[in-house]
């Protein structure tokens, strides 16, 4: 089990984060919205640890990030906001790099590498470097990456960005049947779809503190209203039509 | 619409500040390599004023001697011509990538409501802004040195137009060697396969950079060539600032340098049109730059990147991996590590050039100590110089991933694969280029020298390399923090307290065997302790990702706690 407790980010004077506590169980797909700005991509740094907590404390599966930072990290695969990656390489020599970073067998990683590739439908392009790759290509190959080592935490940092329409239903089968394994999966977005289709919690972050924490199949338990209007009143939003209108009126001005 | 808000005006600007963008820096990084810059101005400004006094006392002399005088004058002009040369070809070098415009500027560009013509102008003009200003600036910095030459010049004609007749030469000089740089980069976009064009772009670039840090000895000892321009010497025909040496004394009327006066002349002419062919016919073709295919690798397959067996350290074997794509492909890091290569080679080929290599090699003392100073003062260079290529980042924001995977023993991996960089590439590499000469010399005894080589230049690396936890190429860089003058002063006497005391222990190694392994187990026992406390030291602190400035302020604790 994922546990982060009191989860407080502060940068300088800004506090990015306040006190976010939320549990991640195995087998279970935990959506994590908010808009921009709301400190989503600050929480997904911490869960992975390329973030150490101003305070409060996270763990995964017994271990504390704070006492074996190390351990606690050995059992993530992620995938970041931003498809970066050291292009020069091809997809097989990062994924080379990135297994044997994880002290991977070599059998391990020959028997790995190019299936993942070949599913991925990367083979062709196997002999490239990544400099010319799409954004697309380049997340199936950080999808691989996140994969190679078998984790228990899988943490995704808007997957689906760049992916075709069957790049994005093999990676949302794959989830299903991760979780389904009893994997643990953690994910930020902003497309209420993917949340709806494919979680089975829902958080909802707003200016830095939980605003909302729901299971996913209770909206349509619980009544009309859907995600989308219930995460617009969670976080707050204002009417949008004034501000288009407003943008309207000053292109179309002098 | 003022001047300034004119799409050229816009666009030229926009081109210009990009050929002084160095994307790898972080701000800091920026502002660090900017107080670098004001240090190496600093030591040019020294260095001018130096060169000043030494040039004050000789045309002091020579102002009653004519003949003297009219053969010193062609050797320093050759040398005052070739200094804006080599910066201008320099510059023009290192922006080699933006000479034309690019599949970037495509992208972008032509996106907006800008026509090609507009983008090709615009980009011509940057590059003529940039050519000029480094013409203009070497060519204003060395005028008081130029001035001083003119002293005595009555003997070969007027000053005022020996005056002119130098300028003219000179300026042709630096416009012929801008020239160059782009006519070579547009015969390779021209001509390259679309695919090989990113590559053979960055190899050209690589192999001019190391060309011209190569020759800097070689121009820096054209002042003492009066003896060869007087002669004819056969290499005057090979090296362009004798050529217009040879222009300005056939415009002073001298027809015996109607050849070189011919040959600077042409080859101007000739490199201009290749530039002036190769952007018309790019304006043309303009898919030459865009689209261009990823670069394909000679990787036959994934799993050559693997080994069947897992080698007993898979992190440093990983990051060695790393180490080598990276200096293979990335032409930022290419061009860094020739850079050093060559800088260290350039240092010790005036000297080995100079050798009298007809004498009885086995008792010119002064031969065999060349040859054990010579791989000294390489390892001595590039050393330090790679260690800092090593250091330069590659995409920052990719090195979460070696964040994510950081652990206790892979720390000590991480930092030892760096140091095996190091020192294949700035310790062997120098030894197994200078063993032969030594070989032919010295003979057999020479092997005792180049193990003890060998140690000491693994004392070096170890030395320099303590507190190395770097991931190579992941690590935010600032370049510069120390003043510059001052570095400079303690490297040159770290320098002369090396190569002095490495070239007494390698001159009595090979006099004597038992000393030799004395210095080898002694050198190499200190290296080992060091190897040892660098490993502990990384396991213990953690891989370090963010480069920091030394304390510029150093309290004195004068009060009581």
């Amino acid at each position: 089990m994922l546990q982060a407790r009191g989860l407080t980010k502060r940068y300088g004077g800004l506090l990015a984060l306040d006190h976010v506590s939320f549990e991640l169980h195995p087998g279970e797909i935990v959506g994590y919205l908010g808009p921009n700005g709301s400190g989503k991509s600050t929480t997904v740094n911490l869960v992975v640890g390329l973030l150490e907590p101003t305070v409060g404390c996270l763990s995964l599966l017994g271990v504390r990030a704070a006492d074996d930072p190390i351990a606690y990290k050995r059992q993530i695969g992620y995938v970041p906001e931003e498809p970066t990656l050291y292009a020069h390489l091809t997809a097989g020599e990062y994924l080379t790099l990135v297994g044997r970073l994880r002290r991977l067998p070599s059998r391990t990683l020959d028997a790995r590498i190019p299936v993942l590739l070949r599913l991925l439908q990367l083979h062709d392009s196997r002999h490239k470097s990544m400099t010319m790759f799409s954004k697309g290509m380049r997340q199936r190959v950080l999808v691989a990456a996140a994969l190679l080592h078998n984790p228990r935490l899988l943490v995704l940092d808007e997957p689906f960005s760049g992916l075709d329409v069957n790049a994005g239903a093999l990676l949302r089968t794959l989830l299903r049947m991760l979780a389904d394994d009893g994997r643990m999966i953690f994910f930020s977005t902003h497309r209420f779809d993917m949340v709806e289709k494919l979680c089975s919690r829902v958080i909802v972050l707003s200016s830095g503190r939980i605003a909302l924490e729901r299971r996913v199949a209770d909206f349509e338990r619980d009544g009309p209203e859907s995600l989308e209007a219930t995460f617009v009143r969670a976080t707050q939003q204002p009417d949008f039509a004034p501000v288009a209108r407003e943008i309207l009126d000053t292109i179309s001005g002098g | 619409m003022t001047v300034r808000d004119r799409p050229e005006v816009v666009l030229t600007h926009h081109f210009f500040t990009a050929l002084f963008d160095f994307g790898f820096l972080s701000d800091e990084g920026a502002e660090a390599f900017k107080r670098l810059l004001l240090g190496g101005l600093a030591l040019a400004i020294a260095g001018g004023l130096l060169l000043m006094r030494l040039f004050m006392n000789k045309y002091g002399l020579l102002a009653g001697a004519p003949e003297d005088y009219a053969r010193e004058v062609v050797a320093d002009h050759a040398f005052l011509m070739a200094l804006p040369m080599w910066v201008v070809a320099g510059a023009m070098a290192l922006a080699g990538q933006s000479l034309f415009p690019n599949e970037v500027d495509f992208r972008i560009l032509m996106a907006e409501p800008l026509s090609r013509r507009l983008i090709f102008a615009a980009k011509l003009a940057a590059l003529l802004l940039f050519g000029g200003l480094f013409i203009a600036g070497t060519h204003l910095g060395l005028l008081p040195v130029a001035a001083l030459t003119l002293i005595g010049s009555t003997s070969i004609g007027s000053a005022a137009s020996t005056a002119m007749a130098f300028l003219a030469s000179s300026l042709l000089a630096s416009f012929f060697a801008a020239f160059a740089i782009v006519a070579i980069h547009g015969v390779l976009v021209l001509l390259a396969a679309r695919h090989r064009l990113l590559a053979f772009s960055g190899v050209v670039r690589v192999v001019v950079i190391g060309g011209l840090v190569l020759v800097l000895p070689l121009v820096l000892r054209l002042p003492a060539s009066a003896d060869a321009f007087a002669a004819g010497a056969w290499w005057l025909v090979l090296a362009p600032p004798a050529w217009f040496a040879g222009l300005e004394r056939w415009l002073l009327g001298d027809t015996a340098s109607s050849m070189l006066a011919l040959q600077a002349t042409a080859a101007t002419l000739a490199t201009v049109a290749i530039a002036v062919i190769a952007y018309v016919r790019l304006y043309r073709r303009f898919d030459r730059v865009t689209f261009q295919s990823a670069v394909r690798t000679t990787t036959p397959d994934w799993a050559s990147s693997t080994n069947r067996r897992s080698p007993a350290a898979p992190v440093r074997h990983a990051v060695g991996r790393f180490v080598s794509l990276t200096i293979r492909r990335s032409v930022l890091h290419q061009g860094l590590v020739v850079g050093v290569l060559a800088g260290a080679g350039g240092l010790v080929l005036d000297s080995l050039l100079r050798a009298n290599w007809r004498v009885d090699a086995a008792v010119d003392t002064e031969l065999i100590w060349l040859l054990l100073w010579t791989p000294m003062t390489m390892m001595f260079v590039a050393v330090p110089a790679m260690r800092m290529a090593l250091s330069v980042p590659l995409d920052l924001r990719a090195n979460w991933i070696f964040r994510m995977t950081e652990d206790v023993e892979g720390r000590a991996e991480i930092a030892a694969a760096g140091v095996r960089v190091v020192l294949a590439l700035a310790v062997a590499l120098p030894i197994a280029l200078i063993a032969p000469l030594q070989w032919s010399t010295m003979g057999v005894a020479s092997l005792a020298v180049q193990i003890v080589e060998a140690a000491i230049g693994w004392l070096l690396v170890e030395s320099l390399m303590a507190n190395w936890r770097r991931v190579p190429f992941t690590c935010s860089y600032i370049p510069g923090k120390g003043f510059v003058p001052q570095m400079c002063v303690k490297a040159f006497a770290a320098y002369v307290t090396f190569t002095g005391a490495t070239g007494l222990a390698l001159l009595a190694s090979l006099r004597s065997l038992a000393v030799a392994i004395g210095l080898t187990a002694l050198v190499g026992g200190t290296a080992a302790i060091l190897r040892w406390r660098r490993a502990r030291r990384a396991r213990e602190m953690g891989l370090l990702f963010e480069d920091e400035m030394p304390a510029d302020v150093y309290p004195l604790r004068l009060y009581a706690d």
